[in-house]
């Protein structure tokens, strides 16, 4: 047990009066990797099992695996058949990697797509993780809080929603936001009211948006515009999206988009593991998948002459752009969502409904999910307040005790 | 208010209790008409005219301002003000007054012109009260100057109108910060200065409405 | 003091003199300054306009060249013919597409431009005279993303190649849909071409995304599609037979409109009756 040993042995110098007393948020960070923390919850009136932070966050984590390596593939298949349709790779040092692995662009390769998909989604996490992992530990240090794994999910989380093309820098300003000002400002994990990873995601929407939104940035090769499933419908209307694709190739994933958000199926995957293990809400999923029905149903029967999006059925607005990737990670973040059960439906219910309002009737922004969340955020203390009120008068009515005197 | 004196009237309001960053007031104009530096500085200088003159008048004749109208009254000398400087934006800087638009006409409404003549000229000399109006329209300027340099220098690759980052849209390599071109932007950047300001004057920092839970309690050295 | 200050005889006098004072400070700078501020806004037209004919030159004197250089006539937008009925100077063709009197309502398929009602006359800037003018520069306007875009179009003597576009009054998104005045972006419309060698009335000219290809295309807007389509869609619109159409073909075929019989019998007509 060397490292145990190691850990223990310098653990004191992080302590209050040690001579690393600063650093202990960062020996902290070390020692949980290995070894459970010290502190988790032991009583019985809330052990059901033995579960802390760190081991929702891992699972989370690894829940976005399917919907990341299906998403690397995808990025490297939607090039790699660009170029053999005669388009110019991007070159530069992802070529030079590509062709030593892969020795060449061949669209039915598995590996030559994963390693070009990989070549681009890589740098992007791994630009998230250090330059996020920066501040989070320089926050944790300045005041003397650990750091936390919810940082693990907010980064992964950031980078599958990012295009495939996005310029590194961008990346790195994208997450210093997400992070400084979506959560540490107002005290670090825990404290924030808005997902981390929306709002830097926001962020480089609004700031950079012709290397975030449009037609030329979800397929890695030079002069290729490929517009998203989505973008298509809004612009050239449903016959054209359905020309295009078939509901199976957006189900499974086969189009264009940012990393992470493409495939259905593999969202799905992480969201049967997140939800047998109860760690996300199953009520804000279904609230987001009611409202998103309802209110596509609804524009369904109101129908438009000039607007193609009116048309779009639920069964596409359910596959196509971020909707399922928002639904089952974004929405269901236990910080920023609602935390009453009820709460959690209409909380839930509003994003499905405000999703589907941006995607239709706005006339700017295609995609409607990450502003709905955010939208959906800000009401979320709101909304449960609301019901916490709602229960207090319910229990003094049965008790006839003020709830003060009964706690 | 014994101890006024003309240099504290005067600086105070630009650092030590300016009226965007500590009172948090006439924040609506600050988010519309930062974009550029150009424009900044005249909204800024725009809204000293009108403190200054609306505090220099209503201490002129608070001594016979009745207790009962003097909302009205102060409303009236302040919106003659302001449709004056209106008018001569109009006739003289033609260009600026089309980027500021109604935001000239909205001053009537910023908060700063109408909590100064209320609260200081209603109370003071006609020296004093013109010198807090001063003050206070330079503090308002102090921060509108540094909004706009960031918006305009991040958004624009500009100050002032003279190129300093040569943008992607004009050959150049400076990709331009789209958000700092929306209202929205402001928010962060007078949020974030006033972070630095409070970090440098402690003093400023408000008490906790309610104590926040510490996320680790950090062991003693043994 | 404060007893005597709300006496009702007092609050009257204080806020009648305080009335008088403001009201005649107020109508001193507004009557003032107008003449000055008419200035400055006629000045802004004209800078527009040299501006888009490619004639201004910061520092010069706006009013001098303007007189100097441009005709302003108002053509009938029906038949293309130039009508003597409105005085280019006060003619406002904003104002007269809302009157019925004066403007017709769109019917959905002509309405591409997204403005519901046109003008029936409209005011054109002629460059270089009026028998053989250089440069034409039409008014446009049409719906962008956000709101009405208002504009002036420059196309060479021949009716058919562009000089020039600008935009004097949008609310386009800052960064994207602005760009539309962006110089590097108005630069590339310097020689397209709007009709194609058919010789009807439906122009060619659009947008396009991914680079133009030939001389009726010209680059989209970087991530501003709707901004583009409404760009595309009012050039559509004024260029075609509802608009400017008619007028411009008497370019390209040749005949000019300065047919001064039958301008003077046109407006003998309106004359009489």
């Amino acid at each position: 047990m060397g490292i145990q040993q190691t850990l223990q042995n310098i653990e004191p110098h992080f302590h209050k009066g040690g001579k690393y007393e600063k650093f202990y948020p960062l020996f902290e960070a070390v020692d949980t990797i290995f070894y459970s923390p010290p502190s988790v919850a032991k009583t019985t009136a809330h052990v059901r099992d033995g579960i802390d932070l760190k081991r929702i966050m891992i699972t989370v984590w690894m829940c976005t695996f399917p919907a990341m390596f299906f998403g690397m593939w995808n990025a490297g298949w939607q090039a790699n058949t660009a170029i053999d349709a005669g388009y110019a790779s991007m070159g530069g040092w992802r070529e030079a990697i590509m062709m030593t692995l892969a020795s060449g662009h061949d669209a039915s390769s598995l590996w030559a797509n994963f390693v070009l998909g990989a070549t681009y989604f890589l740098p992007i996490y791994l630009v998230t993780f250090v330059v996020g992992g920066f501040w989070e530990v320089l926050f944790a240090i300045k005041r003397g809080h650990e750091v936390n794994e919810g940082f693990f999910v907010t980064s992964v989380l950031f980078a599958l929603i990012l295009p495939a093309t996005i310029p590194l820098w961008q990346v790195a300003l994208g997450i210093t936001f997400g992070v400084v000002i979506g959560k540490e400002i107002f005290g670090g994990t825990g404290k924030n009211f808005l997902n981390p990873a929306l709002t830097g995601r926001a962020f480089l929407y609004f700031a950079y948006p012709a290397q975030i939104s449009g037609d030329a940035v979800w397929v890695a090769a030079d002069g290729y515009t490929g517009a998203t499933a989505l973008s298509l419908a809004f612009q050239d209307g449903m016959s054209a999206l359905t020309d295009t694709f078939s509901w199976w190739d957006a189900f499974l994933g086969f189009i264009p988009g940012s990393v992470g958000e493409v495939s259905t199926l593999a969202i799905f995957i992480g969201a049967a593991v997140l939800l047998w293990t109860r760690i996300a809400s199953w009520r804000i999923m279904l609230g987001v998948f009611l409202g998103m029905v309802v209110t596509s149903t609804l524009f369904n029967l109101i129908g438009s002459d000039s607007n193609e999006m009116f048309a779009m059925p639920w069964y596409w607005h359910l596959v196509i752009g971020g909707f399922a990737f928002g639904m089952v990670f974004m929405a269901t973040d236990p910080v920023s969502a609602s935390m009453t059960n009820q709460g959690r439906l209409i909380f839930g219910a509003l994003i499905g409904v405000m999703t589907v309002l941006i995607r239709v009737v706005n006339p700017a922004f295609p995609e409607g999910i990450m502003l709905a969340i955010l939208f959906a955020n800000l009401f979320a203390p709101l909304i449960d307040h609301f019901f916490v009120q709602a229960n207090i008068k319910r229990r003094v009515k049965r008790t006839g005790v003020p709830a003060e005197e009964t706690a | 208010m014994a101890d006024v004196n003309a240099k504290g009237v005067l600086t105070a309001p630009i650092f030590q209790n300016n009226p965007i960053a500590l009172q948090i007031l006439g924040i609506c104009s600050a988010l519309a008409v930062t974009t550029s530096m150009s424009v900044s500085l005249v909204m800024a200088l725009a809204v000293i005219f009108v403190t200054a003159f609306s505090n220099l008048f209503v201490s002129l004749i608070r001594n016979h301002i009745p207790s009962s109208i003097r909302i009205i009254v102060q409303m009236t000398i302040i919106a003659s003000l302001v449709i004056v400087v209106d008018q001569i934006l109009k006739a003289y800087a033609y260009e600026m007054s089309k980027q500021l638009s109604v935001f000239v006409g909205l001053i009537i409404t910023n908060c700063i012109v109408m909590g100064r003549a209320e609260g200081f000229a209603m109370s003071n000399t006609p020296g004093m009260s013109f010198l807090d109006g001063v003050g206070n329209g330079l503090g308002y300027g102090f921060v509108l100057m540094v909004v706009g340099f960031f918006r305009e220098l991040l958004g624009a690759g500009s100050v002032f109108g003279i190129t300093i980052l040569q943008t992607v849209q004009n050959g150049g390599w400076y990709v331009p910060n789209g958000l700092l071109l929306l209202p929205p932007s402001a928010f962060f950047i007078i949020g974030l200065l006033i972070w630095v300001m409070r970090s440098v004057n402690p003093e400023q920092v408000e008490d906790n409405e309610f104590k926040m839970k510490e996320n680790t309690k950090p062991k003693e050295a043994v | 003091m404060a007893q005597g200050n709300n006496s009702i005889k007092k609050v009257l006098i204080v806020a009648f003199a305080l009335c008088i004072v403001c009201s005649v400070i107020v109508s001193t700078a507004a009557v003032a300054l107008r003449p000055a501020q008419q200035l400055n806004q006629e000045l802004d037209r004209k800078t527009n306009i040299l501006n888009v004919a490619k004639l201004y030159e910061p520092g010069m004197d706006v009013e001098e060249v303007f007189s100097e250089e441009i005709t302003a006539r108002v053509v009938d937008l029906d038949t293309g013919e130039y009508s003597e009925e409105h005085d280019p100077e006060t003619y406002d063709s904003f104002e007269a597409a809302r009157d019925p009197a004066s403007g017709r309502t769109l019917s959905g398929d002509q309405d591409i431009a997204g403005l519901s009602r046109v003008e029936n006359f409209a005011t054109v800037y002629l460059i270089g005279g009026e028998e053989d003018p250089e440069q034409i520069v039409l008014p446009i306007r049409g719906q962008g993303l956000w709101g009405l875009m208002r504009g002036f179009l420059a196309v060479e003597g021949d009716g058919n190649t562009i000089v020039s576009i600008t935009y004097y009054e949008h609310s386009e998104t800052p960064g994207l849909g602005a760009e539309v005045n962006n110089p590097r972006w108005q630069a590339q419309w310097e020689g397209k071409k709007i009709y194609d060698e058919e010789g009807d009335l439906s122009p060619e000219i659009h947008l396009t995304k991914g680079g133009a290809s030939d001389e009726y295309e010209v680059d989209a807007l970087s991530g501003a599609t709707l901004t583009s389509n409404g760009v595309t869609n009012m050039l559509q619109f004024w260029l075609s037979e509802e608009a400017f159409g008619p007028y411009l073909a008497k370019f390209r075929s040749g005949t000019e409109p300065e047919d001064a019989e039958e301008t003077d019998t046109n407006f003998e007509d309106v004359e009489g009756a």
